[in-house]
């Protein structure tokens, strides 16, 4: 299996992100600077895509980095790393802003459930920092076909179903299900290939 | 129904979101049934999607941003902090006031008890003095009363008197009046006390041949001899009476005289 040959590395590191929660938990103001200084840039550049706006990405932001100073403890670390589950709950926060903007989902309550659950990923992600890692996916994205990467586009940062990007891009909707599904196997082949 | 493969192929697409309602609710129902393969896999494809976060161009937050959120971070944890100590145990943070407070009540309390159980006691005292009062009164009043009527029936010129002249061992004469309503009155002085353990006892002698003399009240005189009383109900009406004696008799009295009288009169 494409995780399990990740997983079975040797005994993770305490990583920087897991002391600086265990402190948050004990509600200590610098570690959440920290934190904050760490994945701010991430959080913001990943929200102002989905929104498409400074002023309303910030408010975005705002909520999630309040949302994990106020309920750390639902963040389990030994279910997987802190960025991919910070970055998922950041996505469905402004996913949730752009639904509620036009009116297609009411927005969901603040409330822990809405906190998404763990990502576990494969132990070499300690092994990269933000910079390599980002730079990585950014070049396994511009490597896909440009149909594949904007239907990709289209469902992570605007939230869009396989229907609805059929529809804006007016194509078949197995035609746009290919993409994505081709799309996202390139994407794991390469990441698999660069470890 | 679909087999695992099928539902492989929209791994991807389930964790970005994409699948279509009635796709994602099948998938989920798979899931749901237990399939770990296909758990498996889902994880990995939610993994896959959380590393196209890095795809997005990075962009840096203001300052203001920062500032916002650290205020309000640093107020909560400040908040936070204040709050612990309202958790410690009661006894930690009960005020010295309270304690005061507290002992004071209870130095109240026992102040009140004793000062409650003081009043009991004067009123208990007050209430047998009021009895005493009113049983003297009582007397008084029936000492009143008799010496009222004693006075009356001496003074009306209705009494029929009757002279009680003592035998020879009780020389000293008593005097007595006899109101048809109000009784007889029997006064005397310088007269001697009984032995002990007897009294005097009145009789009415009926004018009826062969009647027994009835017996009537008994008396002692004060310490200075002086005697006086009222027959009120008399056992005998005034015109039916012979005579009246007086004799000596045990204490609680006699049915029949036991002793010569000691003073007689005749009703005149």
């Amino acid at each position: 299996m494409f995780l399990a040959a990740f997983t079975s590395r040797g005994p993770r590191e305490v990583s920087p992100d897991a002391t600086l929660l265990s402190r948050l938990l004990q509600k200590d103001v610098s570690a959440f600077e920290q934190l904050y200084d760490r994945h701010s840039r991430l959080v913001y550049g990943l929200v102002l895509r989905i929104v498409q706006q400074a002023s309303t990405s910030e408010e975005v932001v705002q909520d999630v980095f309040l949302q994990l100073w106020r309920n750390a403890g639902q963040y389990d670390s030994a279910r997987g790393p802190f960025v991919p589950w910070l970055c998922t709950m950041a996505r469905n926060r402004a996913l949730d802003h752009l639904r509620l903007k036009s009116e297609r989902q009411r927005r969901r309550e603040d409330l822990p459930e809405d906190l998404p659950s763990a990502v576990i990923s494969p132990d070499y992600e300690k092994l990269l920092d933000e910079k390599r890692r980002a730079e990585r996916v950014r070049a396994l994205m511009a490597s896909l076909t440009p149909q594949q990467k904007k239907a990709i586009e289209l469902a992570y940062f605007e939230g869009l179903s396989h229907s609805e990007i059929a529809a804006a891009l007016k194509e078949p909707l197995g035609t746009v299900k290919s993409w994505i599904r081709n799309g996202l196997l390139r994407l794991k082949e390469g990441l698999q290939a660069t470890t | 129904m679909k087999n695992c493969d099928q539902f492989r192929e929209l791994m991807g697409a389930y964790a970005l979101g994409a699948l279509d309602p009635q796709e994602r609710v099948a998938l989920e129902a798979h899931l749901a049934a237990g399939c770990t393969d296909c758990a498996k896999a889902v994880e990995e494809a939610r993994w896959l999607v959380s590393q196209l976060a890095y795809a997005a161009p990075e962009a840096v937050p203001s300052d203001m941003l920062k500032g916002r959120l650290m205020q309000t971070v640093r107020a909560e944890a400040q908040s936070h902090s204040e709050a612990k100590p309202r958790m410690l145990p009661a006894r930690n943070v009960v005020p010295i006031w309270l304690w005061a407070a507290v002992a004071a009540l209870l130095v109240f309390s026992v102040y009140s008890s004793w000062n409650m159980r003081r009043l009991q006691n004067e009123i208990r005292e007050a209430n047998k003095r009021a009895a005493t009062l009113l049983q003297e009164r009582q007397k008084t009043e029936q000492q009143l009363a008799a010496a009222r009527r004693e006075a009356m029936i001496m003074m009306d010129p209705t009494s029929v008197k009757i002279a009680l002249w003592g035998e020879h061992a009780h020389p000293e004469t008593l005097e007595a009046k006899w109101h048809s309503q109000l009784g007889l009155c029997v006064m005397g002085e310088k007269v001697p006390m009984p032995a002990a353990n007897h009294v005097l006892q009145v009789w009415f002698i009926p004018k009826a041949p062969g009647s027994k003399p009835m017996p009537s009240m008994m008396v002692r005189p004060d310490a200075d001899g002086k005697l006086v009383f009222v027959v009120s109900n008399p056992p005998e009406p005034m015109d039916a009476t012979k005579s009246i004696a007086i004799t000596e008799e045990p204490a609680g009295g006699s049915p029949w005289p036991t002793s010569t009288p000691l003073w007689v009169g005749n009703v005149t």
